[in-house]
């Protein structure tokens, strides 16, 4: 319900939905990095898969050689060669 | 990037290695409280490496305890870390400190004297000259006066034409470039004496050689008085052919009356400048060659004397700084009419200081002055001619 009134609001003001809605941000440069604004801290790092909590679910980031390059509170650069991006509920 | 890259090595990190079973949670706490780690690795299944700020690593140490996590430090990098390891090393720090300061203090010591001069004799002569005026090894190059050595080089030794000094590092050069001498006829080479000036001559001895003129003569510049060509045959009409002349190296001494004139004018009317007890004082500031005047204000006066109340050296090392107390005297200026008698007593004083740069006075048989005023009334000339007996022979070589 409250989702719906927020939705037609930032549509209607034409105002940026990741502030309006509570919702990450994700800036995928190529296949070398990937930045995600709005989380809600680290659940599983290693060099081949990266799970980040975020409002709307689990974002997990899969790869070779990944590396968290920066991490405050909320935005995380996470470099490396990036084979697939995906959200778990 | 760069830039942060930079800001982060002067302000200084630590590597730190994070192991644990949940440092992942080390890493979310850390952000929570606004601890910046970056360039976060993992190492194996349960070590991480990261990056994190000196002042940051101080509070990681209360949430590693918490997240069961331990954090080790692998590596200190940055300038903190130099300079607090310096901090520690007291005596190398001074070690250091102390070597430069050596540098800069030797530097200021002349380690060699270089006399370039293309004549080797000179060269020498000018070095031993210098050794003994104080100019040798291990002399402090800032109490050196160039002008002074310049001046000295240049009245000491008549043949040189030009002389300049210069320090370069802690090397003292003397560039020197000989006077190029009239050359100076050799013995035996067959030569003629002629008149170097206009006169009457006086008294005429021919060493070797003819005399050509008679005492009471009047010569020209450059008339023939002792030829170098002797007769050897008495009979006259021979003295065309060349057999009969021998041609000798002539010397003789040939003394000759000759004048000089000299002329001074001096104004009847003197300016003469008066202090008018007004004065004003200002600080100077000099660096090397460049001035910095601390006026308060502009100096009031049209007319005005500068007098240099005191000089102070500041660190006489440090690039010869300094500072100086300038007194600016209000000048008056006064008309003092001398008249015509006092006017001529000067033109007098003047007229005879000349004299004794022509010639000695025991050479002088003849003195005539006159004084009288110029065409507009408005100075006296003074006029001067004296007659000095002179030798006034000059070799010249027979071509």
């Amino acid at each position: 319900m409250m989702e719906g009134i927020k939705r037609k609001l930032s549509d209607a003001l034409d105002l940026p939905q990741d502030i309006i809605l509570n919702v990450p941000r994700i800036i995928v440069t190529g296949k070398i990095a990937v930045f995600i604004e709005n989380h809600k801290g680290i659940i599983e790092y290693n060099s081949e898969l990266v799970k980040i909590n975020t409002p709307v679910g689990i974002v997990v980031v899969k790869g070779k050689d990944l590396l968290i390059k920066t991490i405050i509170t909320d935005e995380i650069t996470v470099e490396g060669d990036i084979a697939a991006i995906g959200f778990e509920e | 990037m760069l830039i942060i890259k930079i800001w982060h090595y002067i302000s200084g990190y630590v590597i730190i290695k994070i192991v644990g079973e949940y440092a992942e949670r080390l890493l979310n706490q850390a952000a929570l409280q606004k601890l910046y780690l970056w360039d976060i690795k993992r190492e194996n299944s349960n070590e991480l490496i990261a990056k994190v700020r000196v002042k940051d690593f101080f509070k990681l140490a209360p949430l590693s305890r918490k997240t069961r996590c331990k954090v080790r430090i692998i590596e200190r990098v940055g300038l903190f870390f130099v300079i607090s390891k310096l901090k520690k090393r007291k005596s190398f720090l001074v070690g250091a400190l102390l070597f430069v300061a050596a540098v800069y203090l030797m530097s200021s010591f002349i380690w060699s004297i270089e006399v370039k001069c293309l004549d080797e004799e000179l060269r020498l002569s000018v070095i031993e000259d210098l050794h003994q005026w104080g100019i040798r090894e291990g002399v402090f190059k800032y109490d050196i006066d160039k002008e002074y050595y310049i001046d000295k080089l240049m009245t000491e030794y008549k043949d040189i034409a030009w002389a300049e000094i210069e320090i370069r590092g802690s090397r003292f050069i003397v560039e020197l470039v000989k006077k190029q001498l009239p050359p100076e006829l050799e013995e035996n080479t067959p030569c003629d004496i002629i008149a170097s000036k206009d006169g009457i001559i006086e008294e005429i001895i021919a060493l070797r050689g003819e005399a050509l003129v008679e005492p009471g003569q009047t010569v020209s510049k450059g008339d023939l008085l002792i030829t170098g060509r002797v007769t050897l045959s008495e009979d006259m009409s021979n003295m065309e052919e060349e057999g009969n002349t021998l041609l000798v190296h002539a010397e003789g001494i040939v003394k000759a009356r000759v004048w000089y004139q000299k002329a001074v004018k001096v104004p009847l009317v003197e300016i003469k400048k008066i202090p008018t007890g007004n004065s004003k004082k200002s600080v100077v500031f000099q660096l090397q060659n460049h001035i910095l005047n601390f006026h308060l204000g502009n100096i009031p006066y049209t007319l005005y004397d500068k007098k240099i109340l005191k000089e102070i050296d500041i660190l006489p090392i440090l690039g010869r700084l300094k500072l100086s107390i300038v007194e600016y005297v209000e000048m008056e200026s006064t008309k003092e009419f001398l008249g015509v008698e006092e006017a001529s007593r000067k033109a007098e004083i003047q007229l005879l200081s000349q004299l004794e740069e022509i010639a000695d006075q025991d050479n002088i048989t003849q003195r005539k002055m006159e004084f009288m005023l110029d065409s507009d009334e408005q100075a006296v000339i003074g006029s001067m001619i004296i007659e000095v007996v002179e030798d006034i022979g000059q070799k010249v070589e027979i071509q």
